[in-house]
C-alpha cells in the first residue's frame, strides 16, 4: 500500500488531454485521475464539454494536476494525451508538448506520415487493444479504465495504481468488480510493455 | 477539512447552500442546469431547509425568487444566458424596486458559443438594467463571491448578478469541505405590505432611479476598495499592462508566463459598476492597456479614455468565438512586439498541426440518438408532407431534426410556433400554398409555446403544430417537464398539467396524442390534422407525438424490442442513411452497403421504414428465410 504523501506534498505539474467520443467515459475518465490526485493532496483544475457535443460527437477534456488555475490547456504545452479512439488520438496530438507521452486505445499505429514529425517532437505513441480487451473482460465500456491502467504502469503518470484502485473502488458504483478488472488487466499490460521494451503488444 | 472535486455549477451550488441562501430556482440550460441539481446535493448533505425547483421558464423563476426575497429570505434563480432575455423584465423592474432578503441572480454565458443561439455577454445585460456584477474566475472563486454578493444584495437592497461562463461552469476543481459547519435557523421574516415601495408608480418609479443611481455609485466606491479586484503581478514593465477577469485572468497570468515577461495585472472581479478610481491609478504611466474579458467588452466599455486601451472595441482581441488560451497568448504577443518587447515563440508545432488538419479526420456531428422518436417524427413528416414543406422548428434535441431536414428555422424558445403563424401570413399575401409543419419539445412548449398558439388560435392561423412529447427536458439532462409528476424534490406534490388539456383550453379543436414508433397510424394522424388545417371551418392542428426519451425511460422500447438486420441485397443506396440518419446505421467507405452498428443499436425496428426497397428486415423474419 502507498502511503499518503505527509504535508505538504510534492509539488506536481502535469497537463493531461484526454479525447474520445461520446458515450466512451472521457469525463469518467477526467474524473478518476482529478479525484486520485486530490486523495494524494494535489489541487486539480480540469475542464469538459456537456450539451450538444454529447450527443456521440467528439469529446475532449484537460486536465491540470498543480499549476496554473486557467482551465484550458494550450497547444504544445500537455504532457500527457489519453486517447480512447485513434482518430481523436491524431486530433489532438498538437496538445503534446516536446517529449510528450500518447496513451492510445488503438488496434494499428497511427498514419505513418504522422509518426514521421513525432519522432521529430520526441514525442512517444504508446498503444494498446483497449476496447477489445475490454470485450474481452465482458463490457466494451471498460475500456477507458483498462487506459488508465495503462498509463499508469508508466513513470510518466505519477498515480499510484494503490491509489487509482481506491479511488475508482468508490466511483465505480455499478460493475465495481469488473471496473477493478479492467484497472489491472491495464496495469499489467503496461508493465509488460515497459519489461519488454516493446511498444507493440 | 476534506478536499473534493467539485464541478464549477456545484461550487456555486455549495456557496449558495452555505451562505443560508433558502428559495433557488431555475430553468434548465446549457452550460447552468447543474447549478439547481447541486443545490438539492449539498443541502442534503448538511441538512438545510432549502426550497428549490425546476420553473416552467426563466421569467417565473425570477420572480418566484424575488418575492422570496421580499419576504426576507435569501434567495437566488439560475438561468442560462438567453434565460435572462426571458427574465429580463422582472430584472429590469427589480433593479428600482429593491429587495429585502439578498438576491443573487445566476446567467451562465456560454462563449464559443458551445450550445447556445448567441455569445451574448450577461454583464453588459446588468450594465443596461443598472445591477452590480461578480465575475467570478474559477470554482473556488464563484463559491466564495457568494457570501459578499448576498452582503451587498443586502446592504444596498439591490438584486446582483453572479456570471460564470461555461469553462467555469464545467470545469472541475479540488475545494475544501468542512462537513463540521452548524446549521444556521431559517431568520425569523415576513413580507411587510408597503404597497408603495412594492407596487410603485410611474412617479415614484423616478424617485426610485434617481436611488439606483445613487446606490451604484456607492457601490462602485464599496468596489475601489472590494479584495475581489486587486493587482496580482507588478510587473517591471511601465509600458504594458493587463486587465483582465473572470475564466481569462488564470489563461492570461499564465500566458504572460509562457511569454517570459512581466507586466503588471489587474484583477477585476467586479466588473460593474467598474471601480474607476482603482482602475484609473493601475493604467496612470502605462503606455498601453490591454483589456482581456469574455464573452463581449464590458470592463473596456466603462473606461473613460480608451485611446490607450487595446481590446475588443478596437479590434485587437477577436470580437467572436471563445478566448482559448492560444488566442489570448497571440494578443498579448502582438501587443508586446507592437512595444518593442521579445517574447517566446509559441509552443506548438505549426508542421503537426497543418499536417492534422491536411488528414481531414471524420468529424462525427452530433446526432439524434439510435431509438430516439423524435427521428421517427420528422421521418414520418417528411414522407407524408415531402420536401417543400415549410418546417419551423424550436430548441433541444430535436433541432438536430436539422441533419435529417426536417428543420427550416431555430430562432429562440417558443418562436416554432410563432413563425409558423408568421409564415402563414406572410404566404397569404403571395399566394404560397406550402404546407406549414411546427415542431416544438414539451419543456419548450411548456417554457414559451402557449402564447404564440393563442395567439395563432385567436388570429386564425393554419398550421400543423407537432409536440414532441419525450417526457423530459432532454438536452439539459433530464429535467422534469410541468408535464411530468416529478418535481425537482418532494415529487408526492407534484400535479401533472396535460399538454392536451393545454392546448384544447388555447381553442384548438384538432389535438390527437400519437406514438410515432406507429409509422402508419401517425402519418394518418398528421394528414388528417394537415387537412384541418386546411378545412373551412378548420385551424390550427396540433398532434402530440407521445413517446418518451430513450436515455430517459427506455422501459416502453424493451417491452418490444425488434431486432434488424441489413440483408445481402444491400446496394449501398445510402437512402437510409441520408434520410433516416441514424448512428448505427453505417454506410460502408466503398458504398457497397450499409450495416447495422450492433455496438449502438437499441433494436428500435424504426429503420425498417427508412429502407423503401425492403433491405432492413426485423432480425427472426431473415432467419426465417435462410431455413426456408
Amino acid at each position: 500500500m502507498n502511503q499518503r504523501p505527509s504535508s505538504p506534498p510534492d509539488p506536481m505539474e502535469l497537463k493531461i488531454v484526454l479525447a474520445g467520443l461520446g458515450g466512451q467515459g472521457v469525463i469518467f475518465t477526467t474524473r478518476l485521475l482529478a479525484q486520485t490526485a486530490v486523495a494524494l493532496g494535489q489541487p486539480v483544475m480540469a475542464s469538459e464539454v456537456h450539451g450538444m457535443s454529447q450527443r456521440g460527437g467528439s469529446v475532449v477534456s484537460h486536465l491540470k494536476i498543480g499549476g496554473s488555475k486557467a482551465p484550458l490547456i494550450r497547444r504544445g504545452t500537455a504532457d500527457l494525451l489519453l486517447a480512447l479512439e485513434p482518430n481523436e488520438a491524431v486530433r489532438n496530438l498538437p496538445f503534446l508538448r516536446r517529449g510528450g507521452i500518447a496513451f492510445v486505445n488503438a488496434e494499428n499505429s497511427l498514419q505513418p506520415e504522422v509518426a514521421e514529425h513525432l519522432e521529430r517532437l520526441e514525442i512517444q505513441v504508446l498503444s494498446l487493444p483497449a476496447s477489445r480487451m475490454a470485450m474481452e473482460l465482458g463490457s466494451i465500456a471498460v475500456t477507458n479504465v483498462i487506459l488508465v491502467g495503462f498509463a499508469a504502469a508508466h513513470s510518466s503518470l505519477p498515480l499510484p495504481i494503490d491509489t487509482l484502485r481506491e479511488t475508482l473502488t468508490t466511483m465505480a458504483r455499478r460493475r465495481r468488480e469488473l471496473n477493478l478488472q479492467a484497472l489491472e488487466a491495464g496495469y499489467r499490460a503496461g508493465c509488460r510493455m515497459q519489461e519488454t521494451g516493446s511498444m507493440r503488444l | 477539512m476534506k478536499y473534493e472535486v467539485v464541478l464549477g455549477n456545484e461550487a456555486i451550488a455549495l456557496g449558495l447552500v452555505e451562505q443560508g441562501c433558502r428559495i433557488v430556482t431555475a430553468y434548465p440550460g446549457t452550460p447552468s442546469s447543474e447549478i439547481l441539481a447541486g443545490v438539492i446535493k449539498y443541502k442534503k448533505r448538511f441538512a438545510r431547509r432549502v426550497y428549490t425547483e425546476w420553473s416552467v421558464n426563466e421569467k417565473v423563476a425570477f420572480e418566484i425568487a424575488l418575492a422570496a426575497s421580499w419576504t426576507g429570505l435569501r434567495a437566488a434563480v439560475a438561468m442560462k444566458q438567453v434565460g435572462l432575455n426571458v427574465a429580463a423584465d422582472p430584472l429590469f423592474s427589480a433593479a428600482y424596486l429593491g429587495v429585502k432578503g439578498g438576491l443573487v441572480v445566476i446567467p451562465a454565458d456560454d462563449p464559443g458559443p458551445y450550445s447556445s443561439q448567441t455569445e451574448q455577454d450577461s454583464r453588459l445585460m446588468a450594465l443596461s438594467a443598472k445591477v452590480p456584477v461578480f465575475d467570478p474566475a474559477t470554482p473556488a472563486e464563484a463559491r466564495a463571491m457568494v457570501a459578499p454578493a448576498f452582503a451587498l444584495s443586502e446592504r444596498f437592497g439591490l438584486p446582483v448578478i453572479l456570471r460564470p461562463t461555461t469553462r467555469l461552469c464545467h470545469a472541475r476543481q479540488s475545494l475544501a469541505l468542512d462537513e463540521t459547519q452548524p446549521d444556521t435557523a431559517i431568520p425569523v421574516v415576513k413580507f411587510r405590505k408597503d404597497p408603495p415601495r412594492w407596487a410603485a408608480t410611474p412617479r415614484m418609479r423616478y424617485q426610485l432611479h434617481v436611488a439606483l443611481n445613487d446606490k451604484l455609485r456607492q457601490v462602485e466606491a464599496e468596489f475601489v476598495r472590494s479584495p475581489l479586484n486587486y493587482v496580482v503581478d507588478e510587473g517591471t514593465s511601465d509600458r504594458i499592462g493587463v486587465i483582465a477577469s473572470g475564466v481569462a485572468f488564470h489563461t492570461a497570468r499564465q500566458a504572460i508566463l509562457e511569454l517570459g515577461v512581466s507586466v503588471p495585472l489587474l484583477k477585476i472581479g467586479t466588473p460593474y459598476p467598474l471601480p474607476q478610481e482603482l482602475v484609473g491609478r493601475f493604467m496612470a504611466g502605462l503606455r498601453t492597456v490591454v483589456v482581456l474579458e469574455e464573452p463581449d467588452a464590458c470592463i473596456e466599455l466603462q473606461l473613460p479614455d480608451r485611446s490607450h486601451v487595446r481590446g475588443r472595441l478596437d479590434g485587437t482581441v477577436p470580437a467572436a468565438g471563445e478566448f482559448s488560451p492560444e488566442a489570448i497568448s497571440a494578443v498579448l504577443a502582438e501587443v508586446l512586439t507592437d512595444a518593442g518587447y521579445k517574447v517566446n515563440p509559441p509552443p506548438n508545432d505549426p508542421d503537426l498541426q497543418n499536417l492534422v488538419r491536411s488528414l481531414s479526420l471524420p468529424v462525427r456531428r452530433p446526432s439524434m440518438c439510435p431509438g430516439c422518436a423524435h427521428r421517427s417524427t420528422f421521418f414520418a413528416l417528411k414522407r407524408e408532407f415531402g420536401p417543400q414543406t415549410i418546417l419551423p422548428s424550436d430548441i433541444g434535441c430535436y433541432t438536430l431534426g436539422i441533419n435529417l431536414r426536417a428543420v427550416d428555422t431555430c430562432v429562440d424558445m417558443g418562436a416554432s410556433v410563432s413563425m409558423a403563424t408568421g409564415f402563414y401570413q406572410a404566404n397569404r399575401l403571395v399566394g404560397d400554398t406550402r404546407p406549414i409543419i411546427a415542431t416544438i419539445g414539451d419543456s419548450t412548449f411548456l417554457h414559451s409555446g402557449l402564447e404564440p398558439l393563442v395567439n395563432a388560435v385567436h388570429t386564425g392561423a393554419r398550421f400543423v403544430l407537432i409536440i414532441l412529447d419525450n417526457h423530459t427536458t432532454a438536452m439539459t439532462g433530464f429535467q422534469p417537464t410541468a408535464a411530468s409528476e416529478i418535481l425537482a424534490e418532494d415529487s408526492d406534490i407534484a400535479r401533472k398539467v396535460k399538454i392536451a388539456d393545454l392546448v384544447r383550453a388555447c381553442g384548438v379543436t384538432f389535438v390527437e396524442v400519437a406514438d410515432p414508433y406507429e409509422h402508419n397510424a401517425f402519418r394518418s394522424i398528421l394528414r388528417r390534422a394537415y387537412d384541418h388545417s386546411q378545412a373551412p371551418e378548420g385551424g390550427v392542428a396540433v398532434v402530440i407525438a407521445d413517446r418518451p426519451c430513450v436515455l430517459y425511460d427506455p422501459s416502453p422500447l424493451h417491452q418490444n424490442l425488434t431486432p434488424v438486420v441489413v440483408i445481402e441485397e444491400c446496394d449501398g443506396c445510402g437512402y437510409c442513411v441520408e434520410a433516416f440518419e441514424c448512428p448505427a446505421l453505417v454506410l460502408r467507405p466503398d458504398k457497397s452497403r450499409v450495416d447495422v452498428d450492433y455496438k449502438i443499436c437499441v433494436a428500435c425496428g424504426q429503420c425498417i421504414d427508412a429502407c423503401y426497397k425492403g433491405f432492413i428486415v426485423p432480425q427472426e423474419a431473415e432467419t426465417e428465410g435462410v431455413e426456408r
